[in-house]
């Protein structure tokens, strides 16, 4: 029993991180109708930030937090003001898959040259610090991970449903030509979109540097999980994205406990494909 | 107060409208009037400067806006009622409104422009915690005119709001195109197929066909010219 409620509690906390990689893929997808497909290496440059900062700085991973957000919005609003944007306007859907699958092989084969193959940690003071909640073992830094997680995705839900800069990116997601109607500045809008999305992945990364080894393809896995939260979630919306990320988690974690864990991979890409099928089956009988 | 001079304009290398010329005074009411793919959509696209026309000359109070970017048009004063509305459907009908506020003045005199919406289309202030998407056809192409209202136009454009809705709606937005006109001293621009409604509505109007202005003058010489009676009237 007890066994049950440790993979439940690391269920819903690993979910929290494919909630956050997902929540950005998300709004990116929401917005500019392409899909990532380096975000889980965004996630991996976020923890390699964390882990310079704190090696070379001294800087505690979560004072780095904001830092590492802040530094991600900005990559990502270069990279789509000089590569997205221009490439948006040919519309061609197979540039745009070239070119966000080509910046991953760049970034994760840019950290293999600048910090090799080798696996590296972050040990601070209380990562091996743990809390009990009644019965079950967590460790401090997975609960501040999803308090982290909590408060973002409470703050992104807002940004989007109040303010009008939120409401503007939902107009561009909803209709480009009714929103360069009102004059809203679209470019602006997806640079926005994809440096907030980025920043997302940039704190997941940071987050995950207290229990996730750091190497050049370390995001790879959480991008796919991205990818799979987005279609299961559903397009757009954020508190959707939420609960299938840790629904995801908890799958995870019970195949892995039921099953085995060598098999949980192969259980979250079955499930997602009947998921997929079924949906379609569904979609059709209505028609 | 709206000079079009030979204005010519396409997608990409293929010319649509050659060279257009057309002219609009303080308070009035101009119907452009043309069948299917005549070219009146891609006209009010280069006005707008949602595309950017080739060559020409656009003079709107004294301004040339020919090749500015459409937020700098906007902010000049044309504002459209695009084609096929292009609201923000899963949005609120509020939300969609406040999106047509897109200035620092827009934005300050929203809440009394929206009670002036409200006044001309009480049905918008029912709904206005509904999502856009589920209201009646009418009642969006309502929202898409109140959203260009906010945005307080000295010139209005709209393009085809007839398109799809029962005669006693089209009957009311022309209404209210004209009112505005005549009262606010708001331009009206009224693109459309319905001819005899736009006809009635208008003080003049432009016939196009192929991409050039074939016939212009006032509404009742055109709507008692041969040429369109034939072609566009079915008489
Ligand atoms: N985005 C576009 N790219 C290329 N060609 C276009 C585009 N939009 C319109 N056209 C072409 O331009 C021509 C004029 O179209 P336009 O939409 O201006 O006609 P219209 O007079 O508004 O017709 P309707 O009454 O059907 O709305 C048509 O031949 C059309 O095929
Ligand atoms: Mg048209």
């Amino acid at each position: 029993m007890d066994v049950l409620l440790q993979a439940i509690v690391n269920g819903i906390l690993l979910g929290g991180f494919y909630a956050l990689m997902g929540m950005g893929q998300n709004i990116i997808f929401g917005v500019m109708k392409i899909v990532n497909f380096c975000h889980g290496e965004m996630l991996m440059v976020g923890m390699y930030l964390t882990y310079m900062l704190y090696t070379y700085a001294g800087i505690d991973p979560y004072l780095a937090l904001p830092l590492v957000a802040i530094i991600m919005f900005l990559l990502g609003a270069v990279i789509q003001h000089t590569l997205i944007t221009p490439s948006l306007k040919t519309k061609s859907f197979t540039n745009l898959l070239f070119l966000t699958v080509g910046l991953g092989l760049l970034l994760s084969n840019g950290a293999l040259v600048l910090f090799g193959s080798d696996y590296k940690s972050i040990r601070t003071s209380y990562s091996q610090t743990n809390i009990m909640l009644g019965p079950v073992s967590v460790a401090l830094p997975k609960l501040i991970s999803f308090l982290v997680l909590i408060v973002v995705t409470i703050a992104l839900f807002t940004f989007l449903k109040y303010s009008t800069t939120g409401k503007q990116i939902r107009a561009v997601s909803q209709n480009p030509v009714g929103a360069e109607v009102c004059g809203i500045n679209v470019r602006r809008i997806y640079l926005l979109t994809y440096g907030l999305g980025v920043a997302l992945a940039g704190i997941a990364g940071c987050l995950l540097t207290q229990f996730y080894s750091i190497y050049p393809t370390a995001g790879a896995s959480f991008g796919f999980r991205a990818l799979i939260v987005v279609v299961v979630g559903g397009l757009g919306s954020i508190p959707g994205a939420f609960f299938a990320g840790i629904l995801l988690g908890l799958l995870e974690q019970m195949s892995a406990l039921f099953i085995s864990p060598s098999y949980s991979d192969m259980i979250v890409f079955i499930t997602f494909i009947v998921i997929l099928v079924v949906r379609q089956l569904l979609i059709m009988r209505r028609k | 107060m709206l000079k079009v001079e030979n204005l010519n304009a396409g997608y990409g290398s293929v010319n649509i409208l050659w060279d257009v010329s057309m002219e609009l005074n303080d308070g009035e009411v101009v119907a452009v009037l043309g069948s299917n793919g005549a070219g009146k959509t891609t006209m009010v696209r280069a006005i707008t400067g949602m595309i950017r026309p080739t060559s020409g000359s656009i003079v709107f109070n004294g301004e040339e806006l020919c090749k500015k970017p459409s937020r700098y048009i906007l902010d000049a004063g044309i504002v459209q009622v695009p084609e096929g509305r292009q609201l923000f459907t899963e949005m609120t009908v509020l939300e969609n409104l406040q999106m047509g506020a897109f200035s620092k003045e827009t934005k300050e005199h929203f809440q009394e422009n929206l009670e002036k919406c409200y006044k001309w289309f009480p049905k918008l202030e029912e709904r206005a915690k509904q999502a856009a998407g589920t209201l009646s056809g009418g009642e969006q192409q309502m929202v898409a005119v109140a959203r260009a209202l906010i945005g307080m136009p000295k010139l209005l454009i709209l393009d085809e709001p007839s398109l799809g809705l029962a005669p006693n709606i089209v009957d009311d937005i022309l209404n209210v195109a004209k009112t505005l006109a005549k009262e606010s001293n708001i331009s009206v621009l009224l693109v459309e197929q319905d001819i005899t409604k736009a006809l009635a509505a208008a003080d003049r109007g432009y016939v196009i066909e192929n991409g050039h202005v074939a016939l212009s003058g006032t509404a009742d010489e055109l709507a008692a010219n041969e040429h369109v009676k034939k072609a566009y009237l079915g008489i």
